[in-house]
């Protein structure tokens, strides 16, 4: 497995007092030294001098996670074969096994043509998205393992679909540790409650601190999205204060021996009232400009909601948070076009297309792109044969995510199916690729970033991954 | 990686070729497969030109070498290559015809079918060389059993002799002068015995579960007989609410949940059948060599004429292999049948092994002395056993007829009532379509018109009676049948549902075939069932041909001589007392486990649990006897406070009682209870939703209810979406065994406390309980409150804190405008709110 290049300039980052960073992280974090050693076994987390860590391209991690599968070959794997040869019956073997039975080639509904200066195709699904294709590095040769929902959707957050393991957004937080004490380290705006559900966004073995926080349901509008139990339904902040203080005051008069435990209970509820007190500002968008909430899309309703979650995404990366995933998902079907691909994707892409080009803009002009990685995906790609007459199947063996922003080379495509889009047969990665590449780019070798846990070195890559630095700028 | 890069784009792209060129096996001139001239003619030029690059004279990639007999015969790295006879466990024909991406050969493109078949035929002919008959050697244990056995974990313990002590005074049992000459060592005196009120509570905590009510410890407190402490734990042991609390750490070992979780989360309808069969085992102390059998074998133990409750239960334990989380959706069948049987193999290797089987599905275990032919020879017993119905998505899984007569009666009386019911509907039905059509009939004889319903009508367009629409029934019989028709919805709906539960049953014996790196589609050799050889107890275990081997399996874990299965029990029931078990790693035993900390205590327990008839409850009592378990957790109360901080901070040694914080389960129920609002109903299902039926499904709405005053243990553990409360305190979702819960302090957990509806529900029915009982008094009101929530009268000091705390807070009310009749209450209700969030309160000590 080839580690970080020679080429790379050495850490910025001073080595030379990880002592105390540790310390100055861990009491930021509200907690006596001596009470966060104890109760972080990690020790390690927050250092810069931890022995995963490396030079860092981004700080932090934006996911757009598109639950269902969206089609590569109607967005941005163009298979100019597959329009010629649409009705045809595919001429090399379907996969072994497959999740629905299809028929034959099915062309995309949808033109495609070049943007940028690097002259990418995108389909007319995402007109926005197009502009910025020059930021973009497509990842055209993505594949993984598992052709149903929820296989493919642990697989792709947690790195496996048969066992627990955490999410990828709490190894993130893990290894890099908070950059703000005041927030969670990882929030997951609107998740989705099936296939797989919590554990999609869970710390597993990894220490409590390190999970997900999630914000409000799919099922429910991203107006609602909130952390549960942030905030009193019967106390104001003064009566809370008071009950705070009472609370400190009988602790002490317990008389309790001294114990870590007890001393870092005392300042988990600080550090509680102050995230109480941060959040709401976060959440509130109202002192954003007319301009901004449109170039979100929260003039339309169509984009209001997924708008909102990206527009909420950037206001907490900026504050610190390092992985924040926002959800494209509903009550509904998704992305999920066993049939009338048409009226699906277009609707689907419609929600998300405006979002997902205003968040890259706004990123970019607060110069937080540089710094910040943007990764988008679903659990997997689509057929390019039909099912049905006008619905495409599942398809793990060959798809489209793309990645911008912090460290990532844009304007390429990188990797490629075979000519109908069916499987990754050039510079294939596999979903463990995706992460190894992704921990890369945050300054983490994917083989050091290990829990100990039943006697074995777990890693977010299990035994497998590998960085793929074509995709690195 | 690479070279997996290479052949996704060769496979997809040569089968169709294949299926052109793959005609004939040979002409008709050819020798026979079963000669060394069709290998020299025939697959050695095929080796020669494809394989001879990388495992020839030059290079040897993964050891193998196919360019003479030797080379054949030996194999490579990762065993066999030609089983001579047997071409579907010869791992070259694996590697040509190219089943498995994990080993598919030649890198450059797949054979010609041709080819592939000629390899085939040649290797079940037996192979024939030209130099020789080829001589595979027969693999060698990659480790000596009989060497690995000295391994501590692996030698059946020997009950030692309690150790002699320097003060005979700090032994009140065998287990305090093991504990007591290791502090010696270190020259640690423990600490002295704690206040009767804070043992009480420990007591009540760590048997049942819940504090002891104000009742209770005034009981305990006014008891001067010698013996009031024996009679205080007895009472604990024959509470129900202890095999409740003991159950729920029972449930985290065996992975215990409502829902299946992983990708389709659907409800284990009846997971709670085998629930309630734990809490009563506990409750009645079924010895645990009984317990772990029905566990793994309990639909073998079933006898003719046994008593139907006891046999319904033995059928409900085997939910134990069954409750396991399954990738229901799995398009691949046998994908999906071997990791059903990998997770019950790794489950009963943690539950009661302490050991980690897992690695070994797909090489030697690197660690522990687990080869993969004793993993396949494991799930070969699994194999010979169903645990699904059906493979096809959604799978599912087998439950077991678990009626007693008294159901089966009850129910075949409830579907007669409904046929009854229906044969009345029908009944008249008929009757007023014969007086209908008799009607017309008539009618149409007459000339005359009959009016009413059928009026109007012509003879001839009358439909024959069977077709009369019920529109043309006279208005009382359509009234009359939609009432019949409801009254059948109801009867219908009163049916009880037959009583079934998840468990396994016999299936078809067979041998497990060791898979290559674990992947089902390269099956290798063929190895008997048994058990890992490194814990054969005298001989490899017999399997009777015509069953799976489970119940064979269950009496070798049960053997006294057995060296992990009572060492494994009593070092988890030590870290329900203490929070840390003598072995910390309760689930890991194995290399890469932690030492125990005190070996001969450990063993002195297990044999001493095994002699007593593996009685949970007298290990219970054997512990709660102890000075140990006696002493006060703060250091001051050790003489030698300064050295033992040093020495052993965390009190690994247990110079004191180690505090801990509750668990998730115990947080809410202790809250609920000194509330009083703790419902103390026993059994039966909380799902609200029917068995196999979604929990969640790709909608994302969550229809799961918790809202109930029950004690926790009853709530459904949907896995994925436990409740806020149990997934904040560290509760674990019941995916994996876990005899070893974390307690993390995080902030959400504060949040919790502070404002969830649960916490302030509570704070309040407990305020406007202390208020109801010192109507007039409000300095009282703290006094009630200290005994209720933490069984002692408060200080001066903290009844000061709760009062000034309760105006201060009062005072903050009326600046928010609350109006005045509510203040007061709400202040209150704050101030318990703090009580209930406070350390002592959630900790034991």
């Amino acid at each position: 497995m080839p580690m970080h290049p020679p080429s790379v300039p050495a850490d910025p980052v001073p080595r030379a007092a990880p002592g105390r960073r540790r310390l100055l992280a861990s009491t930021a974090a509200g907690f006596g030294w001596l009470a966060a050693r104890a109760l972080l076994a990690a020790g390690a987390d927050g250092d810069a001098a931890a022995p995963w860590r490396g030079p860092a391209r981004a700080k932090r991690v934006i996911f757009m996670f598109m639950k269902g599968g969206p089609s590569q070959v109607d967005t941005f794997d163009y298979k100019p074969r597959l329009q010629a040869d649409d009705g045809k019956e595919l001429p090399f073997a379907k996969p072994r096994v497959q999740f629905a039975p299809t028929g034959n080639l099915l062309g995309s509904p949808w033109k495609f043509a070049r943007h940028g200066a690097s002259g990418i195709h995108v389909s007319e699904l995402f007109p926005h998205v197009a502009r910025h294709v020059d930021d973009i590095c497509f990842l055209n040769s993505c594949h993984g393992t598992n052709s149903a929902h929820g296989g493919a959707v642990l697989k792709l957050h947690t790195g496996s679909d048969t066992f627990v393991r955490p999410s990828m957004g709490a190894w993130v937080n893990y290894g890099l540790g908070t950059d703000n004490a005041d927030l969670p380290g990882f929030l997951t705006i609107s998740p989705t409650l099936a296939h797989g559900g919590l554990n999609n966004w869970n710390s597993a073995f990894l220490p409590a601190r390190y999970q997900g926080v999630p914000m409000g349901v799919a099922s429910r509008p991203a107006t609602e999205a909130r952390v549960k139990f942030m905030g009193n339904p019967r106390y104001g902040a003064a009566v809370q204060r008071r009950q705070l203080d009472l609370l400190a005051g009988l602790d002490r008069a317990a008389g309790l021996p001294p114990d870590p435990q007890l001393e870092a209970r005392l300042e988990s509820f600080e550090l509680a009232f102050r995230m109480q007190a941060t959040m709401p500002g976060l959440q509130d968008i109202a002192g954003e400009t007319a301009e901004t909430l449109a170039l979100y899309g929260l003039d339309d309703p169509r984009t209001e909601n997924f708008g909102r979650q990206c527009l909420m995404a950037r206001r907490f990366a900026e504050a610190g948070v390092r992985f924040v995933q926002v959800t494209h998902s509903d009550a509904k079907v998704q992305w999920d076009q066993h049939g009338d691909l048409l009226a699906g994707h277009t609707e689907k892409a419609s929600e998300v297309d405006r979002p997902i080009a205003g968040l890259l803009t706004d990123l970019k002009r607060r110069g937080l792109l540089d710094d910040t990685l943007v990764v988008w995906g679903g659990e997997f790609g689509r057929t390019p044969v039909a099912q049905g007459k006008d619905g495409r199947d599942h398809n793990p063996d060959g798809y489209t995510m793309w990645m911008a922003g912090g460290g990532v080379k844009g304007g390429q495509r990188y990797g490629a199916t075979d000519e109908y889009g069916y499987y990754a047969v050039d510079r294939r990665m596999h979903i463990h690729d995706v992460h190894a590449t992704m921990l890369w780019l945050l300054g983490i070798d994917h083989e050091k970033l290990t829990w100990r846990h039943a006697g074995r070195d777990f890693r977010l890559t299990d035994v497998a991954g590998e960085v793929h630095h074509g995709v690195l700028a | 990686m690479r070279r997996a890069l290479l052949l996704g784009r060769a496979v997809v792209f040569c089968l169709a070729a294949a299926v052109v060129v793959g005609g004939g096996l040979a002409a008709a001139d050819d020798p026979a497969p079963a000669s060394a001239a069709f290998f020299s003619q025939r697959v050695a030029p095929l080796l020669e030109s494809h394989c001879a690059a990388c495992h020839g004279a030059e290079k040897q990639e993964g050891g193998l070498r196919l360019d003479g007999l030797a080379g054949l015969s030996a194999g490579g790295a990762t065993g066999a290559a030609i089983v001579p006879g047997s071409a579907a466990e010869s791992l070259l024909v694996v590697a040509v015809s190219r089943v498995d991406d994990a080993l598919a050969m030649p890198p450059e493109g797949k054979l010609a079918e041709a080819d592939v078949a000629a390899i085939r035929a040649w290797i079940d002919a037996g192979a024939p060389h030209p130099d020789g008959p080829l001589t595979v050697p027969v693999p060698v244990p990659p480790f000596d059993p009989a060497e690995k056995r000295r391994f501590w974990s692996l030698t059946p313990p020997q009950r030692p002799r309690p150790p002699a002590v320097r003060d005979a005074a700090l032994v009140a049992t065998p287990i305090d002068a093991f504990v007591v000459a290791r502090l010696d060592e270190a020259g640690i005196v423990p600490a002295a015995i704690a206040d009767p009120a804070t043992l009480l509570r420990r007591a009540s905590l760590v048997l049942t579960g819940l504090p002891p009510t104000p009742d209770e410890v005034d009981a305990f407190l006014a008891d001067p007989a010698a013996d009031a402490w024996d009679k205080a734990v007895e009472r604990l042991l024959a509470s129900p609410r202890y095999g409740e609390h003991q159950a729920r750490h029972w449930l985290d070992v065996v992975r215990y949940a409502d829902s299946n979780g992983l990708d389709e989360n659907i409800a284990h309808g009846n997971a709670w059948r085998y629930r309630d069969w734990v809490i009563a085992a506990f409750n009645r102390d079924e010895p645990f060599d009984a317990f772990l059998r029905a566990h793994l074998a309990g639909d073998l133990l079933v006898t003719e004429g046994m008593d139907e409750a006891r046999r319904a239960e033995l059928l409900t334990a085997t939910g134990f292999l069954a409750m396991g989380p399954k990738v229901l959706a799995e398009g691949d069948q046998e994908k999906l049948l071997a990791d059903i049987v990998d997770e019950q193999i790794d489950t009963v290797g943690k539950a009661f092994l302490g050991l980690s089987f897992g690695c070994a599905r797909c090489h030697d275990h690197k660690f522990d002395p687990v080869s993969q032919a004793d993993y396949y020879a494991l799930a070969g017993v699994f194999k010979s056993t169903t645990t699904m119905e059906s493979l096809a998505r959604i799978a599912k899984w087998h439950e077991n007829d678990v009626a007693t007569a008294a159901e089966r009666a009850a129910l075949a009386a409830g579907q007669e009532r409904v046929a009854a019911h229906q044969r009345s509907i029908d009944a008249l039905l008929a009757e007023t379509r014969t007086a209908l059509a008799a009607a017309a009939q008539s009618g149409v004889q007459g000339g005359a018109q009959t009016g009413g319903e059928t009026g109007g009508d012509t003879g001839a367009a009358a439909p024959p009676p069977g077709e009369i629409p019920e529109e043309r029934f006279p208005e009382d019989v359509r009234a009359r049948l939609a009432a019949l028709r409801e009254e059948l919805k109801g009867l219908e709906a009163a049916l009880p549902a037959p009583a079934t539960a998840m468990g396994v049953r016999e299936g078809t014996p067979e041998e497990a075939r060791v898979a290559l790196r674990g992947s089902h589609l390269a099956p290798g050799r063929r190895v008997p069932r048994g058990v890992p050889a490194v814990l054969e107890i005298d001989r490899p275990l017999a399997v009777p041909a015509a069953g799976s081997g489970r119940r064979e399996l269950a009496d070798w874990l049960v053997d006294p001589r057995h060296p992990l299965t009572a060492r494994v029990f009593v070092n988890r029931v030590w870290r329900w007392h203490f929070g840390r078990g003598i072995v910390p790693t309760p689930d890991n035993f194995g290399f890469q486990g932690e030492a125990p900390t005190n070996q001969p205590l450990l063993d002195w327990l297990a044999c001493e649990f095994v002699a007593s008839g593996w009685s949970v409850k007298h290990l219970h009592r054997l512990i709660l006897a102890s000075r140990v378990w006696r002493s006060s957790s703060d250091p001051a109360a050790s003489p030698t406070r300064d050295l033992a901080e040093a020495v052993d901070p965390a009190a690994e040694r247990l110079w004191r009682f180690p505090l801990r914080r509750l668990e998730a389960e115990s947080v809410r129920d202790a809250t609920l209870a000194v509330s009083g609002l703790l419902d103390t109903t026993m059994g039966g299902s909380m799902l609200h939703v029917a068995n196999r039926a979604f929990l969640f499904d790709h909608t994302s709405i969550d229809g799961t209810k918790y809202d109930s005053p029950r004690r926790s243990i009853y709530l459904p553990v949907i896995r994925n979406h436990i409740h806020d409360a149990f997934w904040l305190f560290d509760c674990t979702d019941g995916a994996v065994p876990n005899g070893d819960r974390g307690s993390s302090t995080v902030a959400s957990q504060a949040l919790y406390l502070l404002n969830s509806e649960f916490e302030i529900g509570c704070a309040e029915a407990l305020a406007e309980r202390a208020l109801a009982a010192a109507p007039a008094d409000r300095a009282l009101v703290p006094t009630i409150l200290w005994r209720r929530v933490l069984g002692r009268h408060p200080t001066a000091a903290e009844a000061r804190l709760a009062l000034d705390g309760a105006a201060a807070i009062e005072a903050a009310l009326a600046d928010e405008g609350v109006a005045e009749e509510a203040r007061r209450k709400r202040a209150w209700a704050a101030v318990a709110q703090a009580l209930l969030a406070g350390n002592e309160f959630l900790f034991v000590r």
